[in-house]
Protein backbone atom coordinates (compact mmCIF):
# COMPACT_ATOMS: atom_id res chain seq x y z
CA UNK A 1 0.00 0.00 0.00
CA UNK A 2 3.09 2.36 0.77
CA UNK A 3 4.79 1.53 -2.45
CA UNK A 4 1.41 2.59 -4.57
CA UNK A 5 0.57 5.66 -2.58
CA UNK A 6 4.03 7.00 -3.02
CA UNK A 7 4.02 5.78 -6.40
CA UNK A 8 0.36 7.37 -7.23
CA UNK A 9 1.64 10.69 -5.03
CA UNK A 10 4.74 10.66 -7.42
CA UNK A 11 2.62 10.86 -10.75
CA UNK A 12 0.72 13.30 -9.61
CA UNK A 13 3.76 15.53 -8.86
CA UNK A 14 5.50 14.61 -12.06
CA UNK A 15 1.68 15.68 -14.08
CA UNK A 16 1.77 19.01 -12.04
CA UNK A 17 5.86 19.90 -12.96
CA UNK A 18 5.28 19.29 -16.52
CA UNK A 19 2.04 20.97 -16.73
CA UNK A 20 4.52 24.03 -14.77
CA UNK A 21 6.53 23.97 -17.67
CA UNK A 22 3.70 23.41 -20.61
CA UNK A 23 2.16 26.84 -18.59
CA UNK A 24 5.87 29.05 -18.20
CA UNK A 25 6.18 28.10 -22.19
CA UNK A 26 3.04 29.07 -23.23
CA UNK A 27 3.98 32.85 -24.20
CA UNK A 28 6.59 31.57 -25.95
CA UNK A 29 4.64 29.49 -28.56
CA UNK A 30 2.24 31.78 -29.04
CA UNK A 31 2.67 33.61 -32.69
CA UNK A 32 3.95 37.02 -32.74
CA UNK A 33 5.42 39.32 -29.96
CA UNK A 34 2.99 38.02 -26.67
CA UNK A 35 3.86 42.10 -25.00
CA UNK A 36 2.27 43.45 -28.13
CA UNK A 37 -0.63 41.06 -28.46
CA UNK A 38 -1.51 41.45 -24.94
CA UNK A 39 -1.25 45.06 -24.84
CA UNK A 40 -2.50 45.97 -28.32
CA UNK A 41 -6.08 47.22 -26.91
CA UNK A 42 -4.75 49.76 -24.56
CA UNK A 43 -3.90 53.06 -27.32
CA UNK A 44 -0.73 54.64 -26.83
CA UNK A 45 1.81 52.29 -25.15
CA UNK A 46 5.34 53.62 -26.24
CA UNK A 47 7.83 51.04 -27.03
CA UNK A 48 9.66 52.14 -23.68
CA UNK A 49 6.42 51.04 -21.25
CA UNK A 50 6.70 48.01 -23.66
CA UNK A 51 10.53 47.27 -22.64
CA UNK A 52 9.58 48.17 -19.63
CA UNK A 53 6.71 45.36 -18.98
CA UNK A 54 8.95 42.77 -20.84
CA UNK A 55 11.84 43.56 -18.66
CA UNK A 56 9.15 42.91 -15.73
CA UNK A 57 7.83 39.86 -16.73
CA UNK A 58 11.47 38.69 -17.19
CA UNK A 59 10.91 38.00 -20.98
CA UNK A 60 14.21 39.23 -21.52
CA UNK A 61 15.91 36.82 -19.61
CA UNK A 62 17.39 32.96 -20.89
CA UNK A 63 13.87 30.67 -20.84
CA UNK A 64 15.41 28.10 -18.00
CA UNK A 65 15.92 31.94 -15.85
CA UNK A 66 12.53 32.33 -16.87
CA UNK A 67 10.98 29.63 -15.79
CA UNK A 68 12.88 29.63 -12.29
CA UNK A 69 11.18 32.86 -11.76
CA UNK A 70 8.27 31.32 -12.62
CA UNK A 71 8.15 28.77 -10.69
CA UNK A 72 9.50 31.07 -7.90
CA UNK A 73 6.22 33.31 -8.39
CA UNK A 74 3.77 30.11 -8.47
CA UNK A 75 5.35 28.76 -5.13
CA UNK A 76 4.38 32.00 -3.54
CA UNK A 77 0.93 31.85 -4.51
CA UNK A 78 1.78 34.63 -7.09
CA UNK A 79 0.19 34.21 -10.38
CA UNK A 80 0.37 37.64 -11.85
CA UNK A 81 -2.39 39.99 -12.29
CA UNK A 82 -5.26 40.30 -15.46
CA UNK A 83 -4.30 42.38 -18.27
CA UNK A 84 -7.32 44.22 -17.53
CA UNK A 85 -8.50 45.50 -14.49
CA UNK A 86 -4.96 44.75 -12.78
CA UNK A 87 -6.88 41.85 -10.19
CA UNK A 88 -4.36 39.43 -9.07
CA UNK A 89 -5.39 35.79 -10.81
CA UNK A 90 -5.29 33.69 -7.86
CA UNK A 91 -8.02 35.08 -5.99
CA UNK A 92 -10.24 35.78 -9.14
CA UNK A 93 -9.72 31.98 -10.06
CA UNK A 94 -10.10 30.78 -6.18
CA UNK A 95 -13.02 33.11 -5.84
CA UNK A 96 -15.15 31.21 -9.22
CA UNK A 97 -13.71 28.01 -8.43
CA UNK A 98 -16.19 26.78 -5.95
CA UNK A 99 -19.21 27.81 -8.79
CA UNK A 100 -17.69 25.15 -10.79
CA UNK A 101 -16.56 22.78 -7.96
CA UNK A 102 -20.56 23.27 -7.02
CA UNK A 103 -21.61 22.75 -10.69
CA UNK A 104 -19.65 19.61 -11.44
CA UNK A 105 -20.44 17.98 -8.54
CA UNK A 106 -24.63 18.23 -8.21
CA UNK A 107 -24.26 17.23 -11.91
CA UNK A 108 -22.01 14.21 -11.33
CA UNK A 109 -24.91 13.00 -8.43
CA UNK A 110 -27.74 13.84 -11.45
CA UNK A 111 -25.33 11.90 -13.61
CA UNK A 112 -24.78 8.88 -11.27
CA UNK A 113 -28.52 8.75 -10.04
CA UNK A 114 -30.14 8.60 -13.63
CA UNK A 115 -27.38 6.41 -14.99
CA UNK A 116 -27.23 3.68 -12.50
CA UNK A 117 -30.87 3.47 -12.54
CA UNK A 118 -31.01 3.42 -16.33
CA UNK A 119 -28.25 1.36 -16.47
CA UNK A 120 -29.73 -1.25 -14.15
CA UNK A 121 -33.04 -1.58 -15.31
CA UNK A 122 -31.60 -2.28 -18.91
CA UNK A 123 -29.61 -5.02 -17.37
CA UNK A 124 -32.54 -6.64 -15.46
CA UNK A 125 -34.76 -6.40 -18.48
CA UNK A 126 -31.90 -7.39 -21.03
CA UNK A 127 -32.78 -8.32 -24.34
CA UNK A 128 -36.43 -7.22 -23.60
CA UNK A 129 -38.38 -3.61 -25.35
CA UNK A 130 -37.42 -1.41 -22.26
CA UNK A 131 -33.82 -2.32 -22.71
CA UNK A 132 -33.52 -1.22 -26.08
CA UNK A 133 -35.28 1.89 -25.06
CA UNK A 134 -33.28 2.66 -22.36
CA UNK A 135 -29.99 2.47 -24.72
CA UNK A 136 -31.33 4.05 -27.42
CA UNK A 137 -32.56 7.42 -24.76
CA UNK A 138 -28.77 6.78 -23.26
CA UNK A 139 -27.13 6.71 -26.89
CA UNK A 140 -28.91 9.87 -27.96
CA UNK A 141 -27.95 11.01 -24.21
CA UNK A 142 -24.62 10.86 -25.18
CA UNK A 143 -24.69 12.11 -28.77
CA UNK A 144 -26.58 15.65 -28.43
CA UNK A 145 -24.11 18.05 -27.40
CA UNK A 146 -24.23 19.38 -24.03
CA UNK A 147 -24.70 23.30 -24.87
CA UNK A 148 -27.28 22.45 -27.30
CA UNK A 149 -29.47 20.56 -24.99
CA UNK A 150 -28.82 23.16 -22.50
CA UNK A 151 -29.93 26.20 -24.91
CA UNK A 152 -33.44 23.84 -25.58
CA UNK A 153 -34.01 23.69 -21.72
CA UNK A 154 -33.09 27.34 -21.42
CA UNK A 155 -35.58 28.25 -24.10
CA UNK A 156 -38.05 25.81 -23.11
CA UNK A 157 -37.78 26.06 -18.78
CA UNK A 158 -36.47 29.48 -18.10
CA UNK A 159 -37.67 31.79 -21.26
CA UNK A 160 -40.77 30.40 -22.42
CA UNK A 161 -42.39 29.19 -18.93
CA UNK A 162 -40.32 30.93 -17.03
CA UNK A 163 -40.02 28.51 -14.46
CA UNK A 164 -36.26 29.68 -13.52
CA UNK A 165 -34.10 32.31 -13.98
CA UNK A 166 -32.30 32.79 -16.67
CA UNK A 167 -29.27 33.61 -14.94
CA UNK A 168 -28.15 33.72 -11.44
CA UNK A 169 -26.09 32.78 -8.41
CA UNK A 170 -28.50 30.82 -6.64
CA UNK A 171 -29.60 27.11 -6.18
CA UNK A 172 -32.50 28.04 -8.48
CA UNK A 173 -29.90 28.93 -11.20
CA UNK A 174 -27.70 25.37 -10.69
CA UNK A 175 -30.85 23.54 -11.65
CA UNK A 176 -30.53 23.82 -15.07
CA UNK A 177 -26.73 23.79 -15.75
CA UNK A 178 -27.00 20.90 -13.36
CA UNK A 179 -29.54 19.20 -15.46
CA UNK A 180 -27.61 20.01 -18.67
CA UNK A 181 -24.43 18.47 -17.55
CA UNK A 182 -26.06 15.81 -15.59
CA UNK A 183 -28.01 13.86 -18.43
CA UNK A 184 -25.12 14.30 -21.06
CA UNK A 185 -23.10 12.17 -19.15
CA UNK A 186 -25.89 10.03 -17.60
CA UNK A 187 -25.44 7.79 -20.90
CA UNK A 188 -22.12 7.07 -20.45
CA UNK A 189 -23.00 5.86 -17.14
CA UNK A 190 -25.88 3.82 -17.62
CA UNK A 191 -24.38 1.91 -20.73
CA UNK A 192 -21.39 0.99 -18.32
CA UNK A 193 -23.75 0.09 -15.24
CA UNK A 194 -25.91 -2.21 -17.68
CA UNK A 195 -22.67 -4.06 -19.18
CA UNK A 196 -21.38 -4.56 -15.30
CA UNK A 197 -24.61 -5.75 -14.60
CA UNK A 198 -25.09 -8.58 -16.93
CA UNK A 199 -21.70 -9.39 -16.11
CA UNK A 200 -22.77 -10.04 -12.60
CA UNK A 201 -26.26 -11.90 -13.44
CA UNK A 202 -24.19 -14.45 -15.38
CA UNK A 203 -22.40 -15.46 -12.58
CA UNK A 204 -22.25 -18.41 -10.75
CA UNK A 205 -23.29 -16.53 -7.19
CA UNK A 206 -26.08 -15.64 -8.64
CA UNK A 207 -27.18 -18.86 -9.82
CA UNK A 208 -26.25 -20.28 -6.09
CA UNK A 209 -28.21 -17.39 -4.30
CA UNK A 210 -31.35 -17.86 -7.03
CA UNK A 211 -31.22 -21.74 -6.24
CA UNK A 212 -30.68 -20.67 -2.06
CA UNK A 213 -34.43 -19.31 -2.80
CA UNK A 214 -33.03 -16.07 -1.68
CA UNK A 215 -35.97 -13.47 -2.34
CA UNK A 216 -35.98 -11.85 -5.55
CA UNK A 217 -34.94 -8.07 -4.49
CA UNK A 218 -32.43 -8.96 -1.95
CA UNK A 219 -30.71 -11.39 -4.74
CA UNK A 220 -30.81 -8.20 -6.91
CA UNK A 221 -29.83 -5.19 -4.36
CA UNK A 222 -27.27 -7.20 -2.50
CA UNK A 223 -25.70 -9.45 -4.65
CA UNK A 224 -26.13 -7.75 -8.16
CA UNK A 225 -26.32 -3.43 -7.66
CA UNK A 226 -23.94 -3.77 -5.18
CA UNK A 227 -21.51 -6.07 -7.10
CA UNK A 228 -21.87 -5.27 -10.24
CA UNK A 229 -21.22 -0.83 -8.67
CA UNK A 230 -17.57 -1.30 -8.31
CA UNK A 231 -16.57 -0.62 -11.98
CA UNK A 232 -19.23 2.06 -12.32
CA UNK A 233 -17.94 3.92 -8.76
CA UNK A 234 -14.38 4.11 -10.05
CA UNK A 235 -15.58 5.44 -13.48
CA UNK A 236 -17.31 8.04 -11.43
CA UNK A 237 -13.80 9.66 -10.48
CA UNK A 238 -12.77 9.96 -14.58
CA UNK A 239 -16.52 11.13 -14.75
CA UNK A 240 -16.18 14.11 -12.65
CA UNK A 241 -12.75 15.19 -14.31
CA UNK A 242 -15.01 15.12 -17.43
CA UNK A 243 -17.70 17.32 -15.74
CA UNK A 244 -15.15 19.91 -15.13
CA UNK A 245 -14.68 20.23 -18.62
CA UNK A 246 -18.14 20.12 -19.91
CA UNK A 247 -18.84 22.21 -16.78
CA UNK A 248 -16.26 24.79 -18.92
CA UNK A 249 -18.34 24.84 -22.27
CA UNK A 250 -21.96 24.42 -19.80
CA UNK A 251 -21.21 28.01 -18.07
CA UNK A 252 -20.98 29.35 -20.95
CA UNK A 253 -24.44 28.60 -21.64
CA UNK A 254 -26.27 29.38 -18.68
CA UNK A 255 -23.76 32.54 -17.32
CA UNK A 256 -23.11 30.50 -14.59
CA UNK A 257 -20.12 32.19 -12.77
CA UNK A 258 -17.46 29.38 -12.84
CA UNK A 259 -13.84 29.50 -13.82
CA UNK A 260 -14.56 28.26 -17.32
CA UNK A 261 -16.59 31.39 -17.99
CA UNK A 262 -13.66 33.12 -17.16
CA UNK A 263 -11.44 31.29 -18.73
CA UNK A 264 -13.29 31.62 -22.25
CA UNK A 265 -13.32 35.21 -21.58
CA UNK A 266 -9.58 35.85 -20.88
CA UNK A 267 -8.96 33.57 -24.11
CA UNK A 268 -10.57 36.21 -26.38
CA UNK A 269 -9.02 39.12 -24.46
CA UNK A 270 -5.81 37.37 -24.63
CA UNK A 271 -5.28 37.61 -21.00
CA UNK A 272 -1.85 35.28 -20.94
CA UNK A 273 -1.54 35.31 -17.34
CA UNK A 274 -5.28 34.36 -16.54
CA UNK A 275 -4.96 31.86 -19.71
CA UNK A 276 -1.70 30.25 -17.25
CA UNK A 277 -3.49 30.52 -13.99
CA UNK A 278 -6.56 29.01 -15.35
CA UNK A 279 -4.40 25.83 -16.52
CA UNK A 280 -2.39 25.66 -13.69
CA UNK A 281 -5.73 25.55 -11.14
CA UNK A 282 -7.49 23.19 -13.28
CA UNK A 283 -4.85 20.84 -14.13
CA UNK A 284 -4.04 20.73 -10.50
CA UNK A 285 -8.30 19.98 -10.22
CA UNK A 286 -8.23 17.16 -12.22
CA UNK A 287 -4.47 15.91 -10.94
CA UNK A 288 -6.49 15.94 -6.95
CA UNK A 289 -9.72 14.42 -8.17
CA UNK A 290 -8.14 11.43 -9.57
CA UNK A 291 -5.58 10.83 -6.98
CA UNK A 292 -8.14 10.91 -4.48
CA UNK A 293 -9.88 8.26 -6.59
CA UNK A 294 -7.71 6.07 -6.68
CA UNK A 295 -6.40 5.93 -3.60
CA UNK A 296 -10.00 5.26 -2.54
CA UNK A 297 -10.28 3.10 -4.73
CA UNK A 298 -6.89 1.12 -4.01
CA UNK A 299 -8.86 1.18 -0.07
CA UNK A 300 -11.72 -0.69 -1.31
CA UNK A 301 -10.45 -3.20 -3.82
CA UNK A 302 -7.25 -5.07 -2.07
CA UNK A 303 -6.46 -6.43 -5.23
CA UNK A 304 -5.55 -2.68 -6.84
CA UNK A 305 -3.33 -2.23 -3.56
CA UNK A 306 -1.34 -5.40 -3.45
CA UNK A 307 -0.21 -5.35 -7.22
CA UNK B 1 -2.84 -26.32 -55.89
CA UNK B 2 -5.89 -28.50 -56.32
CA UNK B 3 -5.24 -28.73 -52.23
CA UNK B 4 -5.63 -24.93 -51.83
CA UNK B 5 -8.90 -24.60 -54.09
CA UNK B 6 -9.97 -27.20 -52.46
CA UNK B 7 -9.90 -25.46 -48.99
CA UNK B 8 -10.50 -22.05 -50.03
CA UNK B 9 -14.22 -23.29 -51.89
CA UNK B 10 -15.31 -25.83 -48.63
CA UNK B 11 -12.81 -24.36 -45.27
CA UNK B 12 -14.27 -22.04 -42.75
CA UNK B 13 -15.02 -18.40 -43.81
CA UNK B 14 -12.08 -15.90 -43.38
CA UNK B 15 -11.83 -14.16 -40.19
CA UNK B 16 -12.61 -11.08 -41.79
CA UNK B 17 -16.02 -12.56 -43.47
CA UNK B 18 -16.86 -13.74 -39.92
CA UNK B 19 -16.50 -10.24 -38.52
CA UNK B 20 -17.90 -8.69 -41.56
CA UNK B 21 -21.08 -10.96 -40.80
CA UNK B 22 -20.98 -10.02 -37.05
CA UNK B 23 -21.11 -6.45 -37.96
CA UNK B 24 -24.40 -6.83 -40.43
CA UNK B 25 -26.14 -8.46 -38.11
CA UNK B 26 -25.80 -6.02 -35.54
CA UNK B 27 -29.10 -3.44 -36.14
CA UNK B 28 -27.71 -0.58 -34.65
CA UNK B 29 -23.95 -0.56 -36.64
CA UNK B 30 -26.12 -0.81 -39.61
CA UNK B 31 -28.30 1.89 -38.63
CA UNK B 32 -25.16 4.27 -38.03
CA UNK B 33 -23.63 3.20 -41.20
CA UNK B 34 -26.25 4.41 -43.49
CA UNK B 35 -26.28 7.57 -41.28
CA UNK B 36 -22.82 8.33 -42.00
CA UNK B 37 -22.82 7.36 -45.87
CA UNK B 38 -26.22 9.52 -46.29
CA UNK B 39 -23.79 12.24 -44.79
CA UNK B 40 -21.09 11.27 -47.13
CA UNK B 41 -23.54 11.54 -49.76
CA UNK B 42 -24.92 14.75 -49.04
CA UNK B 43 -21.28 16.18 -48.42
CA UNK B 44 -20.45 15.03 -51.95
CA UNK B 45 -23.35 16.73 -53.82
CA UNK B 46 -24.22 19.54 -52.11
CA UNK B 47 -24.07 22.18 -54.88
CA UNK B 48 -26.86 19.62 -56.48
CA UNK B 49 -29.12 18.88 -53.33
CA UNK B 50 -28.60 22.70 -51.97
CA UNK B 51 -31.79 24.82 -53.58
CA UNK B 52 -30.12 28.17 -52.78
CA UNK B 53 -26.14 29.48 -52.59
CA UNK B 54 -25.58 29.37 -48.50
CA UNK B 55 -24.66 32.66 -48.22
CA UNK B 56 -27.15 34.36 -50.57
CA UNK B 57 -29.31 36.74 -48.29
CA UNK B 58 -32.23 38.04 -48.64
CA UNK B 59 -33.65 41.30 -47.22
CA UNK B 60 -37.09 40.11 -47.99
CA UNK B 61 -36.85 36.55 -46.17
CA UNK B 62 -35.25 36.94 -42.84
CA UNK B 63 -36.40 34.48 -40.41
CA UNK B 64 -38.84 32.98 -42.25
CA UNK B 65 -40.88 29.77 -40.26
CA UNK B 66 -39.94 26.29 -42.52
CA UNK B 67 -42.24 26.35 -46.01
CA UNK B 68 -42.38 24.39 -48.94
CA UNK B 69 -39.40 27.02 -50.39
CA UNK B 70 -37.36 27.03 -47.32
CA UNK B 71 -37.64 23.03 -45.84
CA UNK B 72 -35.64 24.88 -42.50
CA UNK B 73 -36.66 27.56 -42.62
CA UNK B 74 -34.29 30.90 -42.68
CA UNK B 75 -31.92 32.66 -40.62
CA UNK B 76 -31.71 36.56 -39.86
CA UNK B 77 -30.23 37.68 -42.91
CA UNK B 78 -32.63 35.48 -45.15
CA UNK B 79 -30.28 32.45 -46.01
CA UNK B 80 -31.77 29.48 -46.47
CA UNK B 81 -30.98 27.40 -43.76
CA UNK B 82 -31.67 23.76 -45.24
CA UNK B 83 -28.85 24.72 -47.90
CA UNK B 84 -26.31 25.95 -44.81
CA UNK B 85 -26.51 22.64 -43.37
CA UNK B 86 -26.48 21.08 -46.60
CA UNK B 87 -23.21 22.87 -46.81
CA UNK B 88 -22.33 22.61 -43.11
CA UNK B 89 -22.13 18.81 -43.65
CA UNK B 90 -18.86 18.93 -46.00
CA UNK B 91 -16.95 21.38 -43.23
CA UNK B 92 -18.36 18.67 -40.47
CA UNK B 93 -16.51 15.77 -42.09
CA UNK B 94 -13.93 18.35 -43.11
CA UNK B 95 -13.55 18.72 -39.85
CA UNK B 96 -13.75 15.14 -38.63
CA UNK B 97 -11.19 14.05 -41.26
CA UNK B 98 -8.25 16.34 -40.23
CA UNK B 99 -8.88 16.26 -36.46
CA UNK B 100 -8.69 12.70 -36.71
CA UNK B 101 -6.16 12.15 -38.60
CA UNK B 102 -3.94 14.89 -36.93
CA UNK B 103 -4.81 12.47 -33.45
CA UNK B 104 -4.22 9.53 -35.52
CA UNK B 105 -0.57 10.78 -36.99
CA UNK B 106 0.75 12.00 -33.13
CA UNK B 107 -0.74 9.14 -31.92
CA UNK B 108 0.37 6.92 -34.56
CA UNK B 109 3.93 8.40 -33.77
CA UNK B 110 4.05 8.18 -30.48
CA UNK B 111 2.91 4.82 -29.87
CA UNK B 112 5.11 3.44 -32.59
CA UNK B 113 8.39 4.88 -31.03
CA UNK B 114 7.21 4.26 -27.84
CA UNK B 115 6.27 0.88 -27.95
CA UNK B 116 9.13 -0.40 -30.01
CA UNK B 117 11.62 1.53 -28.13
CA UNK B 118 11.03 0.49 -24.74
CA UNK B 119 13.31 1.34 -21.38
CA UNK B 120 13.57 4.90 -20.12
CA UNK B 121 11.75 6.33 -24.10
CA UNK B 122 8.80 4.44 -23.57
CA UNK B 123 8.25 5.98 -19.99
CA UNK B 124 9.06 8.97 -20.62
CA UNK B 125 6.58 9.03 -23.73
CA UNK B 126 4.20 7.24 -22.40
CA UNK B 127 3.71 8.82 -19.13
CA UNK B 128 3.29 12.90 -21.39
CA UNK B 129 0.71 10.69 -22.94
CA UNK B 130 -0.73 10.05 -20.10
CA UNK B 131 -0.50 13.93 -18.80
CA UNK B 132 -2.53 14.77 -21.52
CA UNK B 133 -4.96 12.46 -21.67
CA UNK B 134 -6.08 13.08 -17.96
CA UNK B 135 -6.97 16.77 -18.58
CA UNK B 136 -10.05 16.09 -20.22
CA UNK B 137 -10.01 16.84 -24.11
CA UNK B 138 -11.92 20.37 -23.45
CA UNK B 139 -9.17 21.55 -21.46
CA UNK B 140 -6.71 20.73 -24.07
CA UNK B 141 -8.62 21.70 -26.66
CA UNK B 142 -9.13 25.43 -25.07
CA UNK B 143 -5.20 25.49 -23.82
CA UNK B 144 -4.24 24.94 -27.81
CA UNK B 145 -6.58 27.46 -29.03
CA UNK B 146 -5.69 29.26 -26.26
CA UNK B 147 -1.91 29.37 -27.77
CA UNK B 148 -2.91 29.46 -31.31
CA UNK B 149 -6.12 31.91 -31.75
CA UNK B 150 -9.65 31.45 -32.58
CA UNK B 151 -9.88 29.88 -35.67
CA UNK B 152 -11.57 26.84 -37.86
CA UNK B 153 -8.28 26.03 -38.74
CA UNK B 154 -6.70 26.09 -35.05
CA UNK B 155 -9.70 24.25 -33.63
CA UNK B 156 -9.19 21.06 -36.05
CA UNK B 157 -5.35 21.08 -34.92
CA UNK B 158 -6.57 21.44 -31.18
CA UNK B 159 -9.02 18.89 -30.93
CA UNK B 160 -6.19 16.70 -33.05
CA UNK B 161 -3.96 17.53 -30.12
CA UNK B 162 -6.65 17.06 -27.41
CA UNK B 163 -7.48 13.39 -28.47
CA UNK B 164 -4.33 11.96 -29.70
CA UNK B 165 -3.80 10.17 -25.88
CA UNK B 166 -7.09 7.54 -27.46
CA UNK B 167 -4.87 6.74 -30.63
CA UNK B 168 -1.23 6.96 -28.97
CA UNK B 169 -2.47 4.57 -26.04
CA UNK B 170 -4.33 2.21 -28.33
CA UNK B 171 -1.18 1.74 -30.99
CA UNK B 172 1.57 1.59 -28.13
CA UNK B 173 -0.94 -1.51 -26.78
CA UNK B 174 -1.01 -3.06 -30.92
CA UNK B 175 2.73 -2.35 -30.68
CA UNK B 176 3.74 -4.37 -27.63
CA UNK B 177 1.26 -7.35 -29.17
CA UNK B 178 3.48 -7.40 -32.49
CA UNK B 179 6.59 -7.53 -30.93
CA UNK B 180 5.71 -10.56 -29.77
CA UNK B 181 4.97 -12.35 -32.59
CA UNK B 182 7.30 -14.74 -34.71
CA UNK B 183 7.44 -12.65 -37.62
CA UNK B 184 9.14 -9.32 -35.47
CA UNK B 185 11.65 -11.97 -33.65
CA UNK B 186 12.58 -13.13 -37.33
CA UNK B 187 12.81 -10.12 -38.52
CA UNK B 188 15.09 -9.04 -35.84
CA UNK B 189 17.33 -11.48 -36.29
CA UNK B 190 17.93 -11.19 -39.61
CA UNK B 191 19.03 -7.72 -38.88
CA UNK B 192 16.93 -5.32 -39.94
CA UNK B 193 17.11 -1.73 -39.10
CA UNK B 194 15.38 0.37 -36.97
CA UNK B 195 13.79 2.03 -39.48
CA UNK B 196 13.27 -1.18 -41.86
CA UNK B 197 11.34 -2.75 -38.94
CA UNK B 198 9.15 0.29 -37.94
CA UNK B 199 7.64 1.25 -41.56
CA UNK B 200 7.96 -2.16 -43.17
CA UNK B 201 7.09 -4.29 -40.25
CA UNK B 202 5.52 -2.94 -37.74
CA UNK B 203 3.66 -0.13 -39.50
CA UNK B 204 1.69 -2.24 -42.31
CA UNK B 205 0.61 -4.40 -39.53
CA UNK B 206 -0.57 -1.78 -36.93
CA UNK B 207 -2.32 0.44 -39.69
CA UNK B 208 -4.80 -1.37 -40.13
CA UNK B 209 -6.56 -1.85 -36.70
CA UNK B 210 -5.38 1.88 -36.26
CA UNK B 211 -7.56 2.74 -38.87
CA UNK B 212 -10.32 1.57 -37.47
CA UNK B 213 -9.83 2.09 -34.33
CA UNK B 214 -10.13 5.78 -35.54
CA UNK B 215 -13.84 4.88 -36.35
CA UNK B 216 -14.77 5.31 -32.84
CA UNK B 217 -12.55 8.65 -31.91
CA UNK B 218 -14.86 10.83 -34.79
CA UNK B 219 -17.97 11.21 -32.89
CA UNK B 220 -15.85 12.84 -30.16
CA UNK B 221 -13.69 14.79 -32.50
CA UNK B 222 -17.17 16.16 -33.96
CA UNK B 223 -18.55 17.39 -30.72
CA UNK B 224 -15.30 18.81 -29.50
CA UNK B 225 -15.17 20.63 -32.42
CA UNK B 226 -18.80 21.80 -33.11
CA UNK B 227 -18.05 22.81 -29.08
CA UNK B 228 -15.24 25.49 -29.76
CA UNK B 229 -17.23 26.50 -32.57
CA UNK B 230 -20.06 27.31 -30.40
CA UNK B 231 -17.93 29.23 -27.96
CA UNK B 232 -17.17 31.28 -31.04
CA UNK B 233 -13.16 29.65 -30.86
CA UNK B 234 -13.30 27.77 -33.83
CA UNK B 235 -15.34 28.50 -37.23
CA UNK B 236 -15.96 32.09 -37.84
CA UNK B 237 -19.20 33.97 -39.29
CA UNK B 238 -20.38 33.69 -41.91
CA UNK B 239 -19.04 29.90 -42.40
CA UNK B 240 -22.08 27.11 -42.49
CA UNK B 241 -20.36 25.21 -39.29
CA UNK B 242 -23.18 23.73 -37.50
CA UNK B 243 -21.50 24.64 -33.68
CA UNK B 244 -21.54 28.25 -35.25
CA UNK B 245 -24.95 28.25 -36.78
CA UNK B 246 -26.33 27.00 -33.14
CA UNK B 247 -24.67 29.67 -31.34
CA UNK B 248 -25.60 32.68 -34.17
CA UNK B 249 -29.12 31.03 -33.73
CA UNK B 250 -29.66 31.27 -29.79
CA UNK B 251 -30.23 35.22 -30.37
CA UNK B 252 -33.33 34.64 -31.95
CA UNK B 253 -34.66 31.40 -30.22
CA UNK B 254 -38.05 33.30 -29.54
CA UNK B 255 -38.86 34.60 -33.13
CA UNK B 256 -37.18 31.69 -35.24
CA UNK B 257 -36.88 28.76 -32.85
CA UNK B 258 -35.63 26.85 -36.47
CA UNK B 259 -32.10 28.27 -36.04
CA UNK B 260 -31.30 26.39 -33.05
CA UNK B 261 -33.22 23.18 -33.58
CA UNK B 262 -31.89 22.47 -37.05
CA UNK B 263 -28.24 22.48 -36.79
CA UNK B 264 -28.43 21.23 -33.09
CA UNK B 265 -30.04 17.79 -34.65
CA UNK B 266 -27.74 17.77 -37.68
CA UNK B 267 -24.81 17.57 -35.41
CA UNK B 268 -26.67 14.77 -32.58
CA UNK B 269 -27.77 12.50 -36.02
CA UNK B 270 -24.36 12.35 -37.63
CA UNK B 271 -22.97 11.98 -33.86
CA UNK B 272 -25.40 9.36 -33.14
CA UNK B 273 -24.58 7.86 -36.55
CA UNK B 274 -20.48 7.93 -35.81
CA UNK B 275 -21.58 5.95 -32.31
CA UNK B 276 -23.63 3.44 -33.80
CA UNK B 277 -20.94 2.66 -36.28
CA UNK B 278 -18.41 2.82 -33.47
CA UNK B 279 -20.57 0.48 -30.88
CA UNK B 280 -20.24 -2.09 -33.96
CA UNK B 281 -16.65 -1.72 -34.53
CA UNK B 282 -15.86 -2.15 -30.96
CA UNK B 283 -18.11 -4.90 -30.31
CA UNK B 284 -15.85 -6.73 -32.88
CA UNK B 285 -12.44 -5.27 -31.64
CA UNK B 286 -13.29 -6.27 -28.61
CA UNK B 287 -14.82 -10.32 -28.33
CA UNK B 288 -15.59 -9.95 -24.72
CA UNK B 289 -18.02 -7.16 -25.59
CA UNK B 290 -20.11 -10.33 -27.76
CA UNK B 291 -20.35 -12.60 -24.72
CA UNK B 292 -21.74 -10.37 -22.97
CA UNK B 293 -24.92 -9.83 -24.57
Amino acid sequence: MLHYLTHRIATALFTVWITTIAVAMLIHIVPGDPVQIMYAQSQGTTPEQLEEIRTRLGLNEPVWVQYGMFMGRILQGDFGQTIRGKQPVLDLLMGRLPNTLLLASVSLVIAAFVGIIFGFFAAYKRGTAVDTGLMISALIGVSMPHFWLGLILLFVFAVNLAWLPVAGEDWRSLVLPAITLGVANAGIIARLTRSSMIDILNQDFVRTARAKGLHKGTILYRHVLLAGLIPVVTMLGLQFTYMLGGAIVVENVFAWNGIGRLAIQAIFQRDYPLIQGFILIFACLVVTVSLVMDLLYAVLDPRVRLS
Amino acid sequence: MAMQSLSDAGGAPSEMALKLGQFFRNKGAVIGLVIVLVLVFVAIFAPLIAPFDPQMMGAGRRLQPPSFGHPFGTDEFGRDLFSRVVYGSRLTLMIAGIAVGIALAIGLTIGLVGGYAGGWTERVVMRLVDVVFSFTETLIALAAVAVLGPSLKNAMIAVGIATMPFYARICYSTVIVEKNKPYFEATVAAGAGHVRILFLHLLPNILPTMVVVATLGVSTAILAAAGLSFLGLGAQPPSPEWGWMLSAGRDYFTRAPWMMIVPGVSIAITVLGFNLLGDGVREILDPRQTTRR
